[in-house]
């Protein structure tokens, strides 16, 4: 199978993610960033990362996925391109000295603010590794939507001009990448526009999720729902569901699951692996002390110790019901609700990944309403136009599920 | 629901599961016993005693005696002739004071595998022998396997001993053999622990190693000590296992969720036990309602899970 081009692939099991928390400092300090501990202190050294990766391709029979994605994320992480540089130069090189499995089925992938995203250095680390990067790159959508939230840590100022200015470079280079929205409160009344802002950008995938932390307010849920209906009728109107996607709308969200068939976990912690300055291991980089609010660090080892695979076991048993409130279960609208992890085990009574935060419920059911709104109105239209069959048979992709 | 509460009198009170006590001596105050007491008859919950090394004042011995109790004592307590269960600290004192109680040593595994022949005697002493390994989180693949032969030579003791008609009871190897369904510790669905701070705590463990308090009447996520809650245990028929959910905590951060350690050994007795009770069956007729203990290809459930 040719994973490096193959999307099912890289979404799916046989492929192992594997994140360098390479700073924790950034430049911006958007709103609603879930990173509460970002310093300017805590930045990986080399050796750590060497550590990290000699004791990963060591152990081949254990990290025995088809694929690999070298995560690399931050804070921000071009501010450490020059380590960055160095992991991937040795990362290729061992996976080559080793005949490793992942050699040539690996892809370096990275969460950017975007900001020094023209920069030199940054440039000539695309072009050198271009065949095997992914880069999303982190715009809200109009300026006043995006400077809402995403500010510089120092004069508070937004940070959407200087961005935006790299966009066409970057959709040069990636054209068919997609950018990740994040919604909070405050950020409702401006999804619509956006979006469309963001297609008219160039960016044909947008993947938006809203915040999974406690923070909506009554009514949100309303006012949300009728945002992704304005938006569903501007994309069905106009017909950009042709060549564009918007992760809001799927036509597998809003049923009812099933209790034996449809049991698995959402999230992938623990399936995952990420590797912070101080050479701990986590199931997840929100389970980072930086990434939790209330609750300790899950370190699940060392780059001198190993892991301590104990401490992953949880995570390898979860399932949706056993995490679940009565309410999860029963839901008629089940499927498609998400959560993560992280966010479970840092709003719990107990230090537990057990508990599943249901605070984006209303919103769900709302998005969900707006959903079937969507799909209705579209299916109507392409049979009325005649145009059904051809749209099942082209069909684009689902955006990818994201955290 | 709640059914027991553990008392620990003192700081000293004699460690009698996996964990160790502290050495501080803190009594808990006698008003604070007083309103244990009281809260055990209101909420119908049997009491049971720990003990510390050494003597109690008076005036506890004499409220103890204020509702039905069951005592958990060192083997050297001057209290020992009216223990109803006697903790030993290692196998070079087996000497009991007292017969006819159940009794729970507590060892290093290495003891164990050198000197269990010791506990041979006790067989014939006691209703119910437990064997509780100070160290279970640190059994190794070479330990497992020395487990598995002492476990073997013990049961060809034990078999001895059923086909003469006696019926020694051993935690490592009988106890399965009497269960068709999950029989584990209980600690924060059955069983709630007093400590000497005045506090409720999941089990003693968890006041000693320093976890938080609970309200004993709002103990939150509570299904998470429930088996229905333990995705690993709930497919699991190693029926005897402790289910320690302190050692839980401690090795896997999720009170539901057990180590390899503890599912390995507890795997390790569950096959011995099939064996044993094999055996004994070749002796006569020998717990005829209990089906045989199946064939199983794997040590750790989380196996059978992943796959």
């Amino acid at each position: 199978m040719d994973i490096k081009n193959n999307k099912e692939a890289w979404q799916s099991g046989v492929s192992k993610n594997i994140t360098f928390i390479v700073t924790k400092d950034c430049q911006l300090a958007c709103k609603y960033c879930y990173l509460v501990g970002k310093n300017i202190n805590e930045r990986m050294s080399f050796e750590t990362a060497k550590k990290a990766i000699d004791y990963i391709l060591s152990r081949e029979d254990e990290f025995n996925e088809e694929s690999v994605i070298w995560d690399f994320i931050g804070g921000e992480p071009f501010l450490e391109i020059d380590l960055i540089d160095k992991i991937c130069d040795y990362l290729k090189m061992e996976m080559y000295r080793l005949n490793h499995h992942w050699f040539n089925s690996y892809r370096f992938s990275f969460s950017t603010n975007g900001i020094n995203y023209h920069e030199k250095k940054v440039q000539k680390f695309i072009e050198k590794n271009h065949e095997h990067l992914s880069i999303g790159i982190t715009i809200d959508g109009t300026e006043l939507k995006h400077d809402l939230n995403r500010v510089y840590k120092n004069s508070g100022k937004g940070s959407y001009k200087d961005v935006v200015r790299n966009i066409p470079l970057w959709i040069e280079q990636f054209p068919f990448a997609g950018t990740k929205v994040t919604i909070s409160s405050a950020d409702i009344p401006y999804i619509k526009e956006s979006v469309l802002h963001l297609y008219s950008l160039g960016i044909k995938e947008v993947n938006i999720n809203v915040v999974f932390e406690d923070i909506w307010k009554d009514g949100d849920d309303k006012l949300f729902e009728n945002q992704l209906i304005e938006l569903a009728d501007e994309i069905i109107d106009k017909e950009y569901y042709k060549d564009y996607a918007c992760s809001f709308y799927s036509e597998h969200i809003g049923k009812p699951m099933d209790i034996k068939l449809e049991n698995q976990n959402w999230c992938g912690a623990g399936k995952m692996l990420s590797v912070d300055a101080a050479g701990n291991f986590y199931p997840c980089t929100r389970f980072a002390q930086y990434s939790l609010r209330e609750k300790k660090a899950w370190i699940i080892g060392n780059v001198n110790d190993g892991i301590d695979k104990n401490k992953l076991r949880p995570f390898l048993t979860l399932d949706r019901l056993t995490q679940s409130p009565q309410k999860c279960i029963d839901c008629e609208v089940a499927s498609g609700c998400a959560w993560c992890q992280g966010e479970n085990y840092d709003a719990a009574e107990t230090p537990t990944i057990y508990q599943r935060a249901v605070a984006i419920c209303k919103m769900h059911k709302a998005r969900v309403r707006a959903n079937n709104y969507y799909w209705n109105k579209l299916f109507r239209k392409l049979e009325l136009e005649g145009e059904r069959e051809e749209y099942e048979k082209n069909k684009p992709n689902e955006p990818l599920k994201i955290c | 629901m709640l059914q027991y509460l553990v008392i620990l009198l003192s700081d000293k009170s004699v460690p009698f599961c996996h964990y160790e006590n502290k050495n501080t001596g803190n009594l808990l105050s006698l008003n604070g016993l007083k309103d244990a007491l009281r809260f055990s008859m209101l909420e119908n919950l049997s009491v049971q005693y720990v003990f510390p090394e050494g003597g109690l004042p008076a005036e506890y011995l004499s409220v103890i005696e204020e509702v039905e109790n069951v005592k958990i004592m060192p083997a050297n307590s001057p209290y020992a002739d009216k223990a109803d269960v006697l903790i030993f600290n290692g196998l070079s004192n087996l000497n009991p004071i007292k017969q006819g109680v159940p009794y729970v040593v507590r060892l290093y595994r290495e003891e164990f595998f050198a000197d269990y022949e010791k506990l041979i005697p006790l067989f014939e002493m006691t209703p119910h022998l437990s064997v509780v390994f100070k160290d279970l989180i640190k059994f190794n693949e070479n330990d497992f396997d020395k487990y598995k032969t002492v476990l073997e030579n013990l049961s060809k003791t034990i078999e001895t001993l059923y086909a003469s008609g006696k019926t020694p009871q051993f935690n490592l190897l009988t106890d399965r053999m009497y269960l068709d369904k999950m029989r584990n510790c209980e600690a924060g669905v059955k069983t709630i622990t007093l400590a000497p701070d005045g506090k409720f705590y999941i089990c003693p463990a968890f006041y000693y190693c320093g976890e938080k308090d609970v309200n004993p009447l709002g103990i939150k996520n509570p299904q998470l000590y429930k088996l229905d809650y333990a995705p690993i245990c709930r497919r699991c028929d190693a029926f005897h296992c402790k289910r320690c959910v302190w050692l839980n905590k401690l090795t896997t951060l999720e009170v539901n969720t057990p180590s390899y350690e503890q599912c390995v050994t507890a795997h390790i007795e569950r096959n011995a036990a099939k064996s044993l009770l094999a055996a004994i069956r070749k002796h006569g007729k020998f717990l005829p309602q209990m089906p045989d203990i199946a064939d199983i290809d794997y040590l750790d459930p989380f196996d059978k899970i992943k796959e």
